[in-house]
């Protein structure tokens, strides 16, 4: 039958299995791989992706320094800021865009453009705006995930229903109140479902730029490595990626069901 | 001459008059002429055929949209004789709306005790001055917690909207309306969307209220709820209320002189019998008054003479 419930632990036996069955799945392809070319590096094996991981993570002796720390630092210093920036900004410009008409009325032709425009595509103008180095992924970044987060927020507001608006303001409520004690508290799960939904473009823009015209980061080493077929640092690189994000969206659900726990999406 | 009838009350009487009320959107002429007198500690069922501008009404007084001709005044204790015109949504109106009367994201508890927080304290007074914002806020807890216990929901003051059912979230919002002690509550067909036993239940609060009010009057105090309801169960409307207002776009215009629908006015305005929360109840006292309403107010054709059944203040004087 369709939707037909089942038992958790059915649920998270099947959700280990599947993992399971891709390592094992990796484990017989790595070893065959091993079994026709010894000195093969497109399918290492747990082994050779361990010593690719430790060389990432000593220091290099050519670059004299640890790839995996400066990578890190790197990419993740863009992501956070041109996020933390994109989605601050998008949250006002969203509050503000729903509240008040002429606003949106200003913004919304703009922004349904500037969604349409792949910020890697636009990378050379924001090189021009604001210079190489890590400016230019912040910005990006940033203005990457505001237009169709902004719009989002906006959608959110203007769903609130014009009952409780009124009922608002025969509490006494004034305008100010209205728009952060009562829409924002409104809004926030959906601003938070929106954040999360932004991480993976994010990523995206970021790893695609890096690869582009980045000196240092996970998009260059990424690009760099496999250039040489080096998959043995190439997937723990994408291991750590995919951790990442998992554990971004993860954080975000667990503080959503903290500060808003009277919402429930259908799960 | 007043189209109300000859007599006019007390002044300090009354809470809510309209005076020649008309509304519309754009083009659409949907009030005309609407001319009521709300005694205060009166509970006024509004009826009248689909779209023919109840909620419109409401809307105009509560003050999100005023109306485009005539006014609307709000008489209290502070405004004095003449009472002030409504023009913008205000504290002292209360709203309750068959949806969307809660905020889905604050428990029963809060919702009923953010009216007072919203009314007494500022967005900057809760951020500077914590200590004294906390005291206050204790003690708007405590009356939250009584008023829902007065509309018996001692055991849900702690659930979400979503966790109630439809009849625990009317009388949240009907607590949350009361504890703001508002001049007027408006509900906009409250039980609309209620099974029939629920219904029950607070057609019978509401008679309850009706009871504290006339207690109030016996000992000489101003009674404390005065109240609009809007609902399209004729029967609701006769029993809850003491007097029935019945607006309706039927009604011979063409006589004066209108070239076209001017909009819908008051064509019916009469007491309707007062119950008791003791005796049982019995529809069949009121079917002449049902069947007369439901001629005068929801029959197209023929279109009546708008005057011939509003006779709710000459009746009183006569008595
Ligand atoms: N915002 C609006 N813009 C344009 N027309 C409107 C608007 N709101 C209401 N109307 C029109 O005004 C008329 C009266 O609407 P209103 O909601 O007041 O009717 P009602 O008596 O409450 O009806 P119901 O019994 O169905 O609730 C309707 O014809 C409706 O189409
Ligand atoms: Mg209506």
């Amino acid at each position: 039958m369709i939707r037909r419930p089942i038992k958790s632990s059915t649920a998270a036996f099947l959700g280990v299995l599947s993992v399971l069955l891709l390592l094992g799945g990796y484990t017989f392809l790595a070893h065959r791989q091993y079994q026709r070319n010894p000195d093969d590096t497109t399918i290492p094996r747990w082994s050779q992706l361990h010593k690719g991981l430790q060389s990432a993570i000593e220091v290099n002796r050519r670059s004299e320094d640890r790839w995996l720390v400066v990578d890190a630092v790197a990419s993740g210093q863009r992501l956070f800021l041109g996020l933390a920036g994109g989605v601050a900004a998008s949250l006002l410009l969203g509050l503000a865009m729903g509240c008040f008409t002429p606003i949106e009325a200003f913004l919304h032709p703009p922004l349904s453009l500037l969604a349409k425009v792949p910020p890697t595509a636009a990378l050379a103008v924001f090189f021009v705006l604001v210079g190489t180095g890590n400016n230019m992924y912040v910005a990006m970044i940033a203005f990457g995930v505001l237009p169709t987060m902004t719009l989002t927020v906006n959608l959110a507001v203007k769903e609130f229903p014009d009952e409780l608006l009124y009922k608002a303001y025969t509490l006494g409520a004034s305008h100010m109140e209205v728009v952060w004690t009562i829409i924002f508290r409104q809004v926030l799960p959906r601003f938070i479902d929106a954040f999360r939904l932004s991480i993976g473009p994010a990523m995206v823009y970021l790893i695609a730029a890096e690869m582009v015209v980045g000196d240092v980061g996970f998009g260059y080493r990424i690009r760099l490595q496999s250039k040489l077929l080096n998959m043995s640092v190439v997937y723990p690189y994408l291991a750590i990626l995919a951790a990442f994000g998992f554990g971004m969206d993860s954080l975000l659900r667990l503080l959503q069901r903290k500060l808003c726990p009277w919402y429930e999406p259908r799960r | 001459m007043n189209p109300e009838g000859d007599a006019s009350p007390a002044a300090g009487d009354i809470a809510l008059e309209s005076r020649g009320v008309g509304h519309g959107f754009g083009a659409k002429a949907v009030l005309f002429d609407v001319n009521l007198k709300l005694r205060r500690g009166q509970f006024l069922s509004l009826v009248g055929p689909s779209g023919c501008g109840k909620s419109t009404f409401l809307r105009a007084i509560v003050g999100t949209h005023p109306p485009r001709a005539g006014e609307l005044r709000l008489f209290s204790a502070e405004s004095g004789d003449e009472g002030k015109v409504i023009d913008a949504p205000g504290r002292d109106r209360g709203i309750v709306y068959q949806q969307y009367s809660l905020f889905p994201f604050l428990t029963a508890r809060e919702n009923v005790a953010i009216g007072p927080m919203l009314d007494q304290t500022s967005l900057a007074f809760r951020c500077l001055r914590r200590l004294r914002w906390r005291q206050l806020r204790r003690e708007q807890w405590r009356a939250a917690g009584d008023m829902l216990e007065k509309v018996k929901l001692a055991d849900a003051m702690n659930l979400y909207p979503h966790e109630m059912s439809g009849g625990m979230r009317q009388r949240v919002a009907l607590a949350q309306a009361m504890i703001m002690k508002p001049e007027i509550i408006l509900l906009d067909e409250p039980f609309g969307a209620l099974d029939e036993a629920t219904r029950e239940d607070l057609q019978y609060m509401l008679l309850s209220l009706y009871e504290e009010n006339q207690k109030a009057v016996r000992q000489g105090n101003r009674p404390p709820y005065t109240l609009i309801i809007v609902t399209h169960e004729l029967n609701e409307a006769i029993y809850v209320g003491d007097r029935l207002v019945g607006l309706s776009q039927f009604w011979d215009w063409r006589k004066e002189g209108h070239a076209a629908a001017p909009g819908a006015t008051v064509v019916y305005d009469k007491p309707t019998p007062v119950f008791d929360t003791k005796t049982a109840r019995n529809f069949e006292r009121f079917t002449a008054q049902r069947e007369e309403i439901r001629r005068v107010v929801f029959e197209p054709a023929p279109p009546c003479d708008r005057h011939q059944h509003v006779v709710y203040w000459r009746e009183q004087t006569a008595r």
